[in-house]
């Protein structure tokens, strides 16, 4: 296999993961209005509950420490994975969501963000601190035996069926009752608790919803490199994701794909080989953490709807218009 | 301040009492509500009718008194349960949710939709297009009184001033609630609207349906309240019909600079 | 005992940087209504011009901190006209507002560590002679610390209680709408408002960095949850607040150092934060609620 198709497929199935991550968000933020500034945590929780979940059991040969090693097949640790994140969602939920002003959740999450990656790093027995965890096992290939390049494939169809059944999902929920709740609250929570919507619990249930979404893409990507450390899930990481939603269109799932293209995948691979001077070996990653914030800026500026606008919900009403004549004498209807 | 509670009598407030930061917005403030009626709350500014509106409605904690919806004590319930026992109230600037459309402005009200509960949104999928049929079904009905059905599928925000809030009151009533609470319906709407506005409710009233009804402009409380009770300075300052009300001296001082 | 005074000694620092800080923010807040994310950069950026006045341009420690604080002032001045503003203008929500000062974080965070590069940085000073106080051991530099904060809070106090900006601050805190109509000049004020948070960010950022002996251009946004635990125990939006809660948290952050790991002191902050947010999110020092 030429290596180019290996990258291809490994951008493809990064592609599908970040779709995943960012239907999730979109949920939160774009549906509800909801500001998760630490989305990258729930992923990152998936991510170490379903390693942790796979894996051996503890201190495996390369001397890691690590709670649990469950050894479990394929896909429990996915679902292990958004359960864990769902959990953690409900707790900082409770914390930061009873708040009528957004920023409290906004100012959790970012709380939220900076203690858990100082805990996993420093707390060396859960995830192996700074080093992180790896040797994850790669999902069925003990079934398939395949060499590392020809796993590629196997892996693409396992991330493709995932991001498939995903905007099944999110796209029933948005275009249901549910979701349209959810929009309302985003425009004005005092107007659907005057429509005696529960504000708490929908938000709760959407940025629980969001965070699943978050721990099965982690538990996805833990699965595909086998290894994760806290670097890779720094505060830049959700402000990729973020951008992807807000250049692709928040509100609408099909916006969402588009962005995951155009920021995780054109954007971040485009610069990946971005040459840094040996004074300053973090150049490059300093000058796209900038862009992606001046891309968040920009696109609140010019385009906040995003370049696929959430879209117009019409109705169809075969059937059901009676020709009632505007001012007729019957006012309550039956 | 001994309260005859009818058994006509849908909504009791009773010794109602709050007080911001040591000012009292509203003092005592009991009064009853007779189903189907469209009961007038008056009073020059700063009297404490927000005040009460929010109280009511759960939107202000209250320091003091009880507020009864059909026999069931709502004082100080969080808004959206007041609202599902059945008190839907208006804003007095027009809330419009704006980035939906008028009929999905319609469609979120009605209370415990099925397809409001994700899972059921996720699995039950025909039982909740059924449900969504007979609401829209509904919502077509009202939109078509209001004169608002030529409008359905524009966004909200993109109405009128007064078409907001001819929606606000569609809105409220598409909700089947056994009270509405109008929060100065009339404010900025012109006088043809206001007109048509007033026969709405007379005639919704006439069907059955209960307003409390916070309003500015005398000469709407006199033509469609059928009680009215007058607030100043956080206190009941007097209440009975309009007609009667404009002879009595207190209202005249209150509201004529006295 | 004498460990939890050397605590209560440590705590009287960290509560001065925090107490900058804190006010910086909450003054901003107070006035604009909405949260800055990209604070914890103001430090940053005071920080390293700090540095580079005091190391490149080999000029005094202080004078490069009073430097500093004034060019923050002005870039925060700047924040507000040229990236702020426009938003307002065109009446954007409070979400898209928050995710532009976020977006502006972490352009900021990038931009220092792009110019200054990602390595650990160290003023060249030297921090002074040991000072005894009973158990408690300062540096003349610390105390120096704790003298600016204590005379800077007495600036802010005597700003908002006796000149005619600072009740036109606090009136537009307490009631926007009605600030307006009583003819306050919004826009001076809260252009005001930015410089004077950018001042005090800026001063913040040099403390910190002194305090915390070297550092690298995380040092704002690693501070800013700590501040933002200060600034919601004491009220969101209410100086004196933000000085009680920088009291609290610094002298409880501190204490508890002196018991369990210090890498934990952050994690102390955090579940006071928590606490508050769960059972007095308008603040434990203010009495009245604000929606």
């Amino acid at each position: 296999m030429s290596s180019l198709v290996f990258y291809l497929l490994t951008v493809a199935i990064f592609f599908c993961i970040y779709c995943i991550y960012g239907w999730g968000l979109n949920l939160q933020f774009g549906l509800t209005g909801i500001l998760d500034f630490t989305y990258i945590t729930f992923v990152a929780i998936g991510a170490y509950f379903a390693g942790v979940a796979a894996l051996q059991p503890g201190n495996g040969g390369l001397g890691e420490q690590y709670i649990l090693g469950l050894h479990l097949p394929f896909p429990i640790p996915p679902i292990i994975g958004g359960i864990v994140a769902a959990v953690l969602a409900i707790l900082i939920g409770y914390v930061g969501l009873k708040r009528l002003r957004s920023d409290y959740l906004a100012i959790v999450t970012v709380s939220v963000g900076q203690i858990v990656w100082t805990l996993i790093g420093n707390i060396t027995p859960l995830f192996n601190g700074w080093d992180g965890i790896s040797g994850v096992p790669q999902p069925f290939n003990s079934v398939f035996q395949l060499d590392f390049n020809h796993y590629q494939w196997v892996f693409l169809v396992i991330c493709i069926l995932f991001a498939v059944l995903g905007f099944l999902i999110i796209e029933r929920l948005t275009h249901s009752p549910f979701g349209r709740v959810l929009r309302a609250i985003r425009e004005d929570e005092n107007v659907a608790a005057a429509l005696g919507k529960n504000v708490f619990r929908y938000k709760m249930m959407a940025f629980v919803i969001g965070s699943i979404y978050a721990g099965v893409g982690g538990a996805l990507t833990i699965a595909y490199i086998g290894a994760y450390n806290p670097s890779g899930f720094t505060t830049m990481e959700t402000f990729i994701i973020w951008a992807a939603m807000l250049v692709g269109g928040s509100g609408n799932n099909r916006g969402m794909i588009l962005g995951a293209f155009l920021v995780p995948v054109l954007f971040n691979e485009g610069t990946r080989f971005l040459p840094s001077p040996p004074g300053n070996p973090l150049l490059a990653e300093s000058i796209r953490g900038m862009a992606i914030g001046l891309l968040l800026i920009f696109a609140a500026r010019f385009r906040p709807q995003g370049i696929l606008p959430e879209r117009k919900t019409v109705f169809r009403l075969d059937g059901l218009q009676q020709g009632g004549e505007a001012g007729g004498d019957r006012l309550v209807p039956q | 301040m001994a309260i005859v509670s009818f058994p006509s009598s849908i909504l009791k407030v009773t010794n109602l009492a709050k007080s911001f930061g040591g000012v009292k917005a509203i003092n005592d403030v009991s009064f009853i509500v007779r189903e189907g009626t469209v009961t007038g709350l008056i009073g020059p500014n700063g009297a404490g009718k927000s005040s009460v509106v929010n109280a009511i409605s759960g939107f202000t904690r209250v320091d003091r008194g009880v507020v009864e919806l059909a026999g069931h004590d709502i004082t100080n319930q969080a808004p959206h349960r007041i609202a599902a026992r059945g008190l839907i109230r208006s804003f007095q600037i027009a809330r419009e949710l704006q980035k939906l459309t008028v009929l999905e402005n319609m469609m979120v009200a009605p209370f415990q939709q099925l397809g409001e509960s994700p899972w059921r949104a996720l699995i039950s999928r025909r039982a909740v297009m059924r449900e969504e049929r007979e609401h829209l079904a509904e919502a077509v009905d009202w939109l078509q009184m209001f004169n608002l059905f030529a409008l359905r599928d524009e966004y909200a925000g993109n109405l009128s001033g007064g078409q907001k809030k001819l929606l606000e009151l569609a809105r409220a009533l598409m909700a089947k609630p056994k009270v509405v609470l109008l929060d100065e319906p009339m404010a900025g709407v012109n006088p043809t609207l206001t007109k048509t506005l007033q026969g709405y409710i007379s005639r919704l009233r006439d069907q059955g349906v209960t307003f409390l009804l916070i309003e500015h402009n005398l000469s709407v409380v006199e033509a469609i309240c059928d009680h009215v009770v007058v607030l100043a300075e956080g206190a009941v300052l007097a209440e009975g019909q309009m007609n009667e009300l404009r002879e009595t001296e207190e209202v005249i001082s209150a509201y004529l600079g006295g | 005992m004498s460990l939890l005074l050397m605590g209560v000694g440590f705590g009287l620092i960290t509560a001065s940087v925090l107490a900058l800080a804190s006010v910086g923010l909450t003054l901003q807040f107070g006035v604009t209504n909405f949260v800055n994310f990209a604070y914890g950069e103001f430090l940053t950026i005071g920080a390293y011009l700090a540095y580079f006045f005091s190391t490149v341009a080999n000029l005094n420690i202080w004078l490069s901190m009073l430097l500093a604080a004034l060019l923050t002032a002005g870039f925060s001045w700047l924040v507000n006209r040229v990236v702020i503003q426009p938003f307002l203008k065109r009446k954007a929500p409070l979400l898209i507002l928050l995710v532009v000062t976020i977006g502006l974080s972490l352009f900021l965070e990038n931009g220092v560590q792009a110019i200054a590069g990602p390595s650990f940085e160290q003023y060249a000073a030297s921090s002074g002679a040991i000072v005894n106080i009973g158990p408690m051991i300062f540096t003349t530099q610390q105390l120096v610390i704790i003298a600016i904060a204590i005379v800077l809070m007495t600036g802010v106090h005597l700003l908002l209680k006796y000149t005619r900006v600072g009740k036109a601050m606090r009136s537009m805190s307490d009631d926007p709408d009605l600030a307006r109509i009583s003819g306050v000049p919004i826009q001076r004020i809260t252009d005001l408002a930015w410089v004077i948070s950018g001042f005090l960010a800026g001063l913040a950022g040099v403390v910190l960095a002194i305090n915390v002996t070297s550092f690298t251009p995380v040092l704002g946004s690693q501070f800013l949850f700590i501040i933002f635990a200060a600034v919601i125990v004491g009220g969101i939006g209410r100086p004196y607040g933000a000085m009680l809660g920088a009291l609290l948290i610094g002298l409880v952050t501190e204490v508890s150092a002196m018991y369990i790991d210090s890498a934990y002191k952050t994690v102390v902050a955090f579940a006071i934060l928590v606490i508050v947010l769960l059972f007095r999110p308008q603040g434990i020092f203010s009495s009245k609620g604000r929606v």
